[in-house]
């Protein structure tokens, strides 16, 4: 009966705790293989699925590559997506507007992760929601096409700031749109001055070799951290 | 829309303390989010109460602080009374 009627106590968590539990050990695991996950972000139509389907069309052959591609509904995305060549799973999130950790670690569920050089993640489509979410990515990847407005960086400020690049996608249909590149360039540098920034076309193709190198530059990256890791704390 | 889904992950750390306090009831749990958060607070603070109401946690306050320029998404504390003083009161 001594105990007050009233107590405050400090919670030192996050709000997403079980996710970020789960994302942990994702991170962890591709760590351990070496794999090298990106998380890809942008609005519908802004030609992620599109990206994937001309980036899995150049890479090196013998690339151990594989892409989780999220929608809401349809299997749409991984029939286009598996007419390369590599492993592609669907997540149909019914009804959700984001991927969570737990749909990651369940569809990669029975793949051999072990000897996968990349793991693409394509998100929902949606500036917005996947941006709290972490997968245990390596890096989230923006993507944002002329066709849309150039003050998206200022208005959906959260992804910019949490994404390592920016593909700007979409540029051959700039003599065709008022979009203004410079004035989004700045925008994202504005939320983000660290973002790096690739101008990409899937028509043309143009942007593709100076994302195929930051790609492969990453990969080797990632690869060598867990020789490295391996090296000094054997398993 | 995911902030159903973060009002539903504050509800279940709200449940996961009280579990720690037998005969106390949760009265107000508060939040830091960020900016570059990527959660709406008026949306959350919708979606929270359509979420509490008729639950056993019915009244609880969301108290949200705002923080510009920050990626938080953290719980910050949680208000309990005793449920007995309620009652004989």
């Amino acid at each position: 009966m001594n105990q007050p009627a009233y107590q405050k106590i400090d919670i030192e968590k996050k709000v997403l705790s079980e996710n970020d539990r789960i994302a942990a050990r994702l991170r962890e695991a591709l760590g351990d293989a070496g794999t090298l996950a990106l998380n890809f972000i942008g609005s519908p139509g802004a030609g992620k699925t599109a990206f994937l389907e001309r980036t899995l069309e150049r890479l090196p052959m013998h690339t151990r590559a594989a892409v989780l591609t999220g929608d809401i509904q349809t299997e749409n995305d991984a029939i286009r997506l598996q007419r390369y060549g590599y492993p592609v799973r669907q997540i149909t999130t019914g009804g959700c507007c984001h991927l969570d950790a737990r749909m990651v670690e369940n569809h990669l569920d029975g793949w051999p992760a072990k000897g996968l050089e990349l793991l693409f993640i394509e998100n929902v489509g949606n500036l917005v929601c996947p941006t709290s979410y972490d997968l245990g990515e390596d890096a989230k990847v923006v993507v944002l096409s002329v066709t849309e407005g150039e003050d998206k960086p200022l208005k959906y400020p959260g992804i910019f700031r949490k994404a390592e690049l920016m593909i700007l996608n979409k540029i051959d249909l700039l003599p065709h749109v008022p979009f203004k590149a410079e004035l989004a360039r700045e925008n994202a540098r504005r939320i983000h001055p660290e973002i790096e920034i690739i101008d990409t076309s899937c028509t043309t193709g143009a942007g593709f070799d100076r994302w195929l190198q930051w790609l492969a530059a990453r990969a080797e990256r990632k690869r060598a951290e867990a020789m490295m890791a391996l090296a000094t704390h054997p398993v | 829309m995911h902030e159903m889904g973060v009002a539903n992950s504050i509800l279940v750390a709200v449940q996961q303390e009280l579990d720690l306090y037998p005969g106390r009831r949760a009265a107000k749990i508060a939040v830091r989010i960020g900016e570059y958060a990527g959660v709406d607070p008026d949306s959350l603070q919708f979606c929270f109460e359509a979420l509490v109401k008729g639950t056993d946690l019915e009244p609880l306050e969301l108290a949200i602080e705002w923080l510009p320029a920050s990626e938080a998404l953290d719980l910050a504390y949680l208000e309990m009374e005793d449920v007995e003083t309620e009652v004989s009161v």
